[in-house]
């Protein structure tokens, strides 16, 4: 075992605390952003009876950069009783941003820079707007500044008919084709790659057809995803707190909204391919939900950690991130994964628990597949192949198919899942890995310190 | 030294003259006698001088002027001195109007009464946009009346309804709704004021120097009309409002009307000057007006309290306050809490239990969003600092938390103890509880010195008094701890010593019982409560309140008493029947004496009450004066017991304060024992001894410390206190 010894500058997690994860459109999607951050925040405060004083800095992840909180590392921050002198940054790196806060406060408090640092991300993508399209604003913007009362007319009988043909528009063409005066869905743009053009579904499809994954490959992957996160209810609220919803208070949602303890192979192979409608095989149910939820963790210099009593619950021992062709993102931990070995100085053989994000079942076998491949491994320059990814190691409490993928808070919440994993289960190494719109894969490598 | 300091300024080769008002030694300035013969002497060379304007400015760094000086209004005790006081103020006040140049104050922190009706003689007003900036009049809430002009001036400037606003209501406006109706003509940055005062003055300079009678413009018809032909309907309005607020026991508000409907647009000075005058020493010279000057004295009080004798021990800082049971009292404490910028956990059994906390919390905010009061920011950041849990995660940030679970000594002791071992050694613990031995609860803590009671009055939100119940092992530090706490939360603390009941239970407790009593004398429920409300000036009467305090815990604490005072407590019989009843707990149950709306608003009184006990419809054979004495007559018994033999507080004054702040107690008769001065020992005695025989009731003999008081014709408040 290649375990290091103590170093006074090692960067450990204290703890690490989550909101429930609904998908979206449901339970969270009245709940803002910054105050799914706040109320996992508040509780990792709590948790870890912190001095909020001595934080040198908030880092969070956050995609959808809400526009009544673009900084939102700092809502949240403020919200959460930070005193107005505590720094705050939010990071996007897609669906890796929480990872990237966890990632930039290793690299500031390895570098002896800060101390102590809250890490995570947060995001609402019921909340994800839908933009009017230029063809209107341009009439709007007209309106604005014009001067006589008949270029007032003018423009608003434009903007009239702009909208009946938006209307025309809704009732005759498919709920995601663009088209001039409908409304750009954010969230859709956000899940098309700015440089290929490609919606990430496409991606996935594009690999489930280059590695032979199968339709029902895929759709027993989600399956187990699905019964392995019921299975694992009462182990993930061990990083869960429960969120009051807002305004009336009348629900508290305790546990996830998205794994199915009823969910059956029969009903996930009835649905049709959502991306390719004819040769495709990524289905809805075989693609993580998009998701509310925020995922909070408290970094420390280990001698900080000491000096103020903290026990902690895993050691950073290495991360990586890698880019790749978009159109593939999905091979994303299978480039990041190895890099991040490297320089763990770590192998795969030592490595007992993954997270992989799941982002689509395809995906994740894909990666399984590229793993034990030599000849992958050669192709990205390894001597052999990456190592073997056992199913018994991966995602063993399932994944996002079934708990669902905030993008800005992914990162955060499978490092927070499988650090506790690991506490549980005694296990010395771990890593969380995930692909990442635009082609990149991330990863980061855990050591256990209970 | 002189207050005023003058001196002189040249903006381009115009020369102005400058009154900076700066009491030596002092924190605020005021127009007190010496400072308005100073400024009588300054205005009578200015007004031969050539000057091209004057200046009236503050070098105190939140102080304006405060305004007249209180102390020399209450030693006011003749109309003639009442007279010469006002005439005179009246008279400089008439001299900076008459000045021959334009007149310019600046006004930055508080400029109110006399200062906001000298700002009012001046030509033009700047007022900085500072928190510490707030005008008005406040002096009908001393039961008094603007008495330098501001009943004449003010609704000139700013228009009838604005200025009946301000006047009847004893508002202080703060910059920018002065700004908004027309009482300042510009608000600026502090740090701008001088030289946006120097730019405004070289315009009117270049513009010919004029002075000016600035005159509200009413806009629109509407307006317009209401102004003038129309003004019957808003003085009608306005004298509604008053009466239904003040239920015709303060007339300060009804004079400055009257003196405002009689002077408003009328072009005779002198004679609208006089009116406001005669109206003022009408004021001036009742005990209301006394009392209320009283009552401000007490609120000063507690300012500049700790709560201890030793001034010299600092209170801890409370960041973050823990609330233990998130029932009503619970979500209130956490409520007011946030509500000043503290950070709030509150822990209960159950998510259900927390929500309701949260909502409690969330719906006043959003009362106060809707009414703009606060704005969705503010909301937002408020509702933020609450907080909720099962456990005790987060305890060891805490520095205070306030126990209000369910009211059982073994269960308290065991969760104090609990509590204790989950936060820091050096947090404090206080207990909410409003009949339990505070020092008997304190065995539960490890460090009793850190543990002590703090008690809050229902609704929370509203009640301004909360007892800070000392144990004998409180250490001083955590007394003073949290009656800073209580400061801060915007609340009234009077340091009580542990004891049945306190203070205030203690006294309310057989004046409630009292009023069962008459209920079972054949006496009418509404009638009762009416007379109270109406004729003594209680905000409810006594059913009322048992049904709000609830029937229960009426009974509970009574029974209490009972076994502390077994001699002269007595439990209505009543009252342990209706209590058998649970549903008929009061307002938590949605009925009790009355009835209750879901969201706990009363709407009707329950006639089928008296069958239910067994009654008689009410014949009413008791006089109200009766009803009135016995009930109130018991309280100051008690008291007399609670204060001379029990030091439960020191002075007549914590007493007075406490009643008022935590009963609603008439503040225009300026407290419980300020009223027993005024009745008078011997009367008290003479009149419980008379209904304690007459009633057969043992409960209303005179206590002993009553019967010395009668005995050596002692009042409460030593002779010069009560003056």
């Amino acid at each position: 075992m290649s375990s290091l010894p103590k170093n006074a500058r090692d960067v450990v997690i204290v703890d690490g605390v989550r909101t429930p994860f609904a998908k979206a459109g449901t339970k969270l999607k009245t709940v803002h952003a910054a105050q799914l951050g706040q109320v996992a925040l508040k509780e990792l405060i709590a948790r870890t009876n912190l001095n909020v004083n001595l934080v040198d800095e908030v880092i969070l992840g956050n995609t959808g950069s809400p526009s009544d909180a673009v900084n939102i590392a700092r809502v949240v921050a403020l919200n959460s009783g930070f005193p107005l002198s505590t720094s705050a940054v939010t990071v996007h790196r897609n669906c890796a941003s929480a990872m990237e806060s966890i990632s930039s406060g290793f690299e500031r408090i390895r570098s002896g820079t800060m101390d102590i640092i809250v890490a995570g991300g947060t995001e609402n993508m019921s909340q994800m707007p839908f933009i009017m399209p230029p063809a209107i604003t341009s009439i709007i913007e007209r309106l604005g500044s014009a001067r006589s009362g008949g270029a007032k007319i003018s423009a608003l009988w434009d903007w009239l008919m702009a909208d009946l043909k938006q209307i025309k528009e809704m009732a005759t063409t498919a709920p995601l084709a663009k088209t001039k005066y409908k409304p750009i869905i954010a969230l859709a743009e956000g899940l098309t790659d700015p440089f290929v053009g490609m919606n990430m579904g496409m991606t996935a499809e594009v690999i489930a057809k280059e590695f032979g994954i199968t339709r029902r490959q895929q759709d027993e992957y989600a399956l187990l995803s699905h019964q392995k996160a019921t299975a694992a209810k009462s182990k993930i609220k061990e990083e869960m707190t429960p969120l009051y919803l807002p305004p009336d208070f009348k629900e508290t949602i305790t546990e996830d909204i998205g794994p199915r303890d009823n969910q059956t192979l029969e009903a996930l192979q009835k649905l049709k391919p959502f991306f390719d409608k004819v040769t495709g095989t990524i289905t809805a149910g075989n693609s993580c939900p998009i998701t509310d939820g925020a995922a909070m963790v408290l970094l420390m210099a280990r001698e900080k950690a000491e000096a103020l009593g903290y026990k902690p619950v895993a050691r950073i021992r290495g991360y990586g991130y890698v880019g790749l062709e978009p159109e593939r993102m999905g091979m994303g931990p299978a480039y990041s994964t190895p890099l991040a070995l490297k320089r763990a100085g770590l192998t795969m053989k030592d490595i007992g628990r993954v997270e992989l994000n799941e982002a689509f079942a395809a995906q994740v076998l894909a990666c399984q597949k590229a793993f034990e491949s030599d000849e992958f491994g050669k192709k990205l320059g390894l001597a052999g192949r990456i190592g073997e990814l056992r199913s018994d190691i991966l995602n063993v409490n399932g994944g996002a198919i079934a708990y669902g993928h905030p993008v800005g808070a992914t990162g955060s919440r499978i490092t927070l899942t499988l650090m506790k994993e690991m506490q549980r289960s005694q296990i010395q190494f771990g890593l969380a890995t995930l692909c990442i719109g635009g082609g990149q894969g991330g990863t980061i490598i855990l050591e256990n310190e209970g | 030294m002189s207050a005023i300091q003058f001196t002189t300024k040249n903006i381009q080769g115009n020369d102005v003259a400058i009154l900076t008002f700066d009491r030596p030694n002092e924190r605020i300035n005021k127009l007190s006698t010496p400072v308005m013969r100073e400024l009588r002497d300054h205005l009578e060379k200015l007004k031969t001088s050539n000057y091209k304007m004057v200046l009236f400015r503050s070098a105190k760094p939140t102080i304006f002027i405060a305004g007249a000086d209180i102390e020399e209004i209450r030693q006011l005790k003749t109309i003639e001195d009442v007279q010469t006081a006002v005439q005179s103020g009246q008279e400089i006040m008439n001299l900076i109007e008459d000045l021959p140049m334009p007149t310019m104050a600046l006004i930055h922190g508080a400029c109110a009464g006399g200062g906001c009706e000298m700002v009012l003689a001046c030509d033009y007003r700047i007022a900085t946009e500072d928190s510490s900036t707030r005008i008005g009049l406040p002096e009908t809430k001393l039961g008094i009346i603007p008495g330098f002009g501001g009943c004449v001036r003010l609704p000139r400037v700013v228009g009838l309804q604005a200025a009946l606003d301000v006047i009847l209501a004893g508002k202080l406006l703060n910059a920018k709704k002065a700004l908004k109706i027309g009482l300042v003509d510009f608000v600026v940055h502090p740090n701008l004021l001088e030289n946006f005062a120097d730019e405004q003055i070289q315009k009117i300079i270049a513009d010919g120097g004029q002075k000016r009678r600035k005159k509200f413009m009413p806009k629109g018809i509407v307006a317009g009309l209401l102004e003038g032909v129309l003004s019957g309907v808003v003085y009608k309005k306005a004298k509604e409002g008053v009466m239904k607020a003040s239920k015709g026991h303060y007339p300060a508000p009804l004079a400055a009307l009257e003196v405002i409907r009689r002077t408003y647009g009328s072009a005779h000075r002198t004679q609208a000057l006089k009116t406001e005058c005669e109206e003022f020493a009408k004021c001036a010279l009742t005990d209301i007006s006394k009392n209320l000057i009283h009552v401000f004295y007490l609120t000063e009080m507690v300012k500049k309290q700790t709560g201890v004798a030793n001034g010299s021990i600092k209170a801890k800082p409370v960041k973050h306050l823990g609330v233990l049971g998130a029932g009503t009292m619970g979500g209130g404490i956490a409520y007011v809490a946030a509500d000043k910028g503290i950070d709030v956990r509150v822990k209960d059994i159950s998510f259900d239990a927390n929500s309701k906390a949260l909502k409690h919390a969330r719906d006043l905010w959003a009362r106060l969003a809707k009414k703009r009061v606060i704005d969705n920011y503010q909301f937002t950041q408020k509702m933020a600092l609450v907080s909720t849990t099962t456990d005790f995660s987060g305890f060891k940030n805490i520095d205070v938390t306030v126990e209000a679970i369910v009211e059982d000594m073994s269960i308290k002791k065991k969760v104090i103890a609990q509590t204790a071992s989950e936060m820091r050694s050096d947090a404090i613990i206080v207990t909410n509880t409003s009949s339990l031995s505070v020092t008997e609860m304190s065995e539960g803590h490890p460090h009793p010195e850190n543990f002590a009671g703090m008690h809050f009055f229902s609704p929370v939100h509203k009640m301004p008094l909360v007892e800070v119940i000392r144990s004998p092992k409180s250490s001083d530090e955590t007394i003073v701890t949290v009656f800073e706490l209580a400061k801060k939360m915007g609340k009234m603390p009077v340091v009580v010593k542990d004891g049945p009941g306190f203070l205030v239970n203690r006294l309310l407790l057989p004046y409630m019982a009292e009023a069962a009593f008459l209920l079972a004398d054949g006496m009418d429920i509404e009638k009762v409560d009416k007379a109270f409300v109406y004729e003594f000036g209680m905000p409810m009467g006594p059913f009322e309140l048992m049904d709000s305090v609830g029937l229960d815990v009426c009974l509970k604490v009574l029974k209490i008493f009972k076994s502390a005072y077994p001699d002269r407590i007595e439990i209505p019989p009543l009252m342990e029947k209706l209590e058998q009843n649970k549903k008929r707990l009061g307002q938590k149950s949605s009925l009790g004496f009355y009835k209750y709306s879901q969201d706990g608003r009363k709407t009707e009184f329950d006639g089928s009450i008296y069958s239910e006990l067994g009654l008689p419809a009410p014949t009413n054979p008791l006089s109200i004066a009766e009803c009135i004495e016995r009930c109130v007559f018991s309280m100051i018994n008690e008291c007399a017991l609670a204060l001379d033999a029990d030091r439960i507080v020191e002075t007549p004054h914590e007493v007075d304060l406490a009643m008022i702040m935590g009963t609603g107690f008439p503040p225009f008769r300026g407290g419980l024992l300020k009223y027993a001065d005024s009745v008078g020992a011997v009367y008290i005695v003479d009149q419980l001894n008379k209904y304690s025989a007459e009633r057969k009731a043992n409960r209303l003999k005179p206590s002993s410390k009553m019967m010395e008081r009668a005995k050596s014709q002692a009042t409460f408040y030593k002779q010069q206190e009560s003056q």
